[in-house]
């Protein structure tokens, strides 16, 4: 096999195997970070704490 | 060639059940966006999602928009056209993101200046004129560059699904799917964007790791690279031999477009970046982002080599149709992988992988409708209406302009016969915006002495890319590619940028950099 054959197959193996942990952590996380998304935004309106409209 | 190309077409695993699926998930996603429209009260909330997203819930939506089936459909092309050569792109593209995450290079800045759009930045960078010049090129490259997503991935969605290409199938596919991303983009702006994108991360992963397990499960690692080899040779592997493709123009090229203007040049990524909590979470979120950064190009990379291997060893009907005998039209090898991803996966699984697909749809779609959306009224109408536009009108113009924008890109798919030069297409309507930008954004961040007289002009100058289309290439008789000319758009820019603010100083001297 050539240099870019093994290259090629050890960076796509990593690349899977570090997609898949990302995948499980956003998962998990990006449940949580919505959650406190929502009660950010409820929390910030209750207060009348707007932020001003356009740019 | 329609016979064959419908015969061929026809030949798929998916099911009832599998519609189901699809129906299901399309479903809870128009839920969704009539859920959270509750949650709008200010034009930060409908475009910058309250600037609140947290590091999971930003790699997620940076994900779901960026790896958009528009780049599944092109990604999976390079890789049957160009095999393992093509990972070159998926590894530039994970190593530049992995660069403007560590440095914060461009996107950290941007959001330490609390601005909600990049031409936002050019006003308070520069002046008004800069900005309304600055949306309009946003706004010119960005919706021209859109305009065949729409009948792209409708042509996955008819080929992986068994629909006939003729007929009804395509156009009610791009009706269907449109008036869906309208409905909840319309009603949730970014709040809606965020929570989708998701769900649509999480079906997209996990679907697209199914499929890749599925491919090498039928095809085996050593068929693979047996078949390409025997395809191609040694060019299959290697992105700088001749014979590949690609060559080191290229590979430069695709550090500047895939690497850097992908994540921290063009709006809908760093959208991202400015609705993220703080200038560290967007460090984070972007080093984060680097391995779905490469995942984005890899993935759909290797679902083409993989669609040349199956037709190659296993399809031979099928090879006779991508390569027939000379003097015949080879059918359109967009075709390739939505085929063999239909023969290949078993049925049940194949409606998770669509779903996953029109995941990829359908996040991208509703990102760049509000993107350019909102650049248009915050950055062009809103600056030019005198006494100002109030929180409630800029939010009910930007809704308008998603449908208008939505029924251009249905028009244009439906009149434009982009079968050809797409790629080639989209770089250059791309490249009219992001070119000059590059210049203004660096110049304008990192250099005190950048002018807006400056700015202004090389903004302009990114018109040049336009050289870099195939008629107008011929119309001029200029002997470049594409990526060369994209290359010498960047360097003239940039000399724009310095020559004119030499030249044309701003009096004032207090703007400065961040």
């Amino acid at each position: 096999m050539t240099f870019w054959m093994v290259f090629w197959k050890y960076f796509f193996l990593l690349v899977l195997i570090g997609f898949a942990c990302m995948a499980v952590w956003v998962t998990i996380g990006g449940y949580r970070d919505i959650k406190s998304l929502f009660a950010s935004l409820d929390e910030e309106h209750d207060d009348g704490t707007d932020k001003p409209g356009g740019a | 060639m329609q016979e064959n190309l419908s015969e061929a077409l026809g030949q798929t695993n998916f099911t009832s059940w599998d519609w189901l699926i699809v129906a299901v998930y399309l479903s809870i996603s128009v839920i969704i966006g009539l859920f959270v429209k509750r949650y709008i009260k200010n034009m930060s909330d409908y475009i910058g999602a309250g600037r609140a997203l947290g590091t999971a819930l930003g790699v997620a939506t940076l994900t779901g928009t960026e790896m958009g089936l528009i780049t599944v459909m092109y990604s999976a092309q390079k890789g049957f056209t160009g095999g393992f050569a093509a990972f070159h792109i998926a590894l530039v593209a994970g190593v530049v993101t992995f660069f403007v995450g560590f440095s914060g290079f461009i996107v950290g800045r941007l959001r330490e200046m609390e601005v909600l759009t990049i031409p936002e930045y050019y006003e308070r960078r520069f002046d008004k004129k800069t900005r309304v010049l600055g949306g309009i090129m946003l706004a010119l490259g960005g919706i021209l560059n859109m305009g065949l997503f729409l009948k792209v991935g409708s042509m996955f969605i008819v080929g992986v699904t068994g629909l006939s290409t003729q007929g009804w199938a395509l156009p009610m596919v791009m009706i269907t799917l449109l008036v869906l991303v309208l409905i909840y983009t319309v009603m949730g702006g970014m709040l809606s964007v965020v929570v989708t994108d998701y769900i649509q991360f999480v079906v997209l992963s996990f679907g697209l790791l199914i499929a890749v397990g599925f491919v090498i499960a039928n095809l085996g690692w050593a068929t693979l690279y047996e078949t390409v080899t025997a395809e191609m040779g040694p060019a299959g592997f290697n992105p700088f031999m001749e014979g590949s493709g690609f060559g080191a123009d290229y590979v430069l090229w695709q550090v500047f477009t895939a690497g850097l203007v992908s994540c921290a040049i063009w709006p809908t990524a760093v959208a991202r970046a400015l609705a993220a909590k703080s200038p560290a979470v967007v460090r984070k979120q972007f080093m984060w982002s680097s391995i779905s950064f490469t995942i984005r190009f890899m993935i759909p990379n290797f679902l083409g080599i993989a669609a040349l291997v199956y037709i190659t060893v296993k399809a031979p009907e099928l090879k006779q149709l991508f390569f027939p005998a000379d003097g015949v039209k080879a059918l359109d090898n967009l075709y390739a992988m939505p085929i063999v991803l239909g023969r290949i996966i078993p049925a049940g699984l194949i409606g998770i992988i669509s779903a996953a697909m029109i995941a990829a749809f359908m996040s991208t779609h509703d990102s760049y409708l509000l993107c350019w959306s909102s650049v248009i009224t915050q950055d062009i109408v809103a600056p030019l209406t005198k006494g100002g536009l109030s929180t409630a009108a800029r939010i009910k113009l930007t809704r308008v302009l998603i449908v208008v924008i939505g029924l251009y890109i249905l028009y244009w798919g439906l009149v434009y016969d982009g079968g050809d030069d797409i790629w080639d297409y989209m770089s250059v309507t791309g490249a009219i915006y992001f070119t000059g930008a590059f210049a203004v954004l660096v110049g304008g961040l990192y250099w005190k002495g950048a002018s807006s007289n400056g700015a202004f002009l090389a903004l302009l100058s990114g018109l040049c890319a336009i050289l870099g289309l195939g008629p107008v290439k011929e119309a001029v008789g200029l002997n470049l590619e594409g990526a060369q000319v994209g290359l010498l758009t960047v360097v003239f820019s940039l000399i724009v940028l310095v020559v004119g603010s030499l030249v044309f100083p701003d009096k004032n001297k207090e703007r400065g950099t961040v």
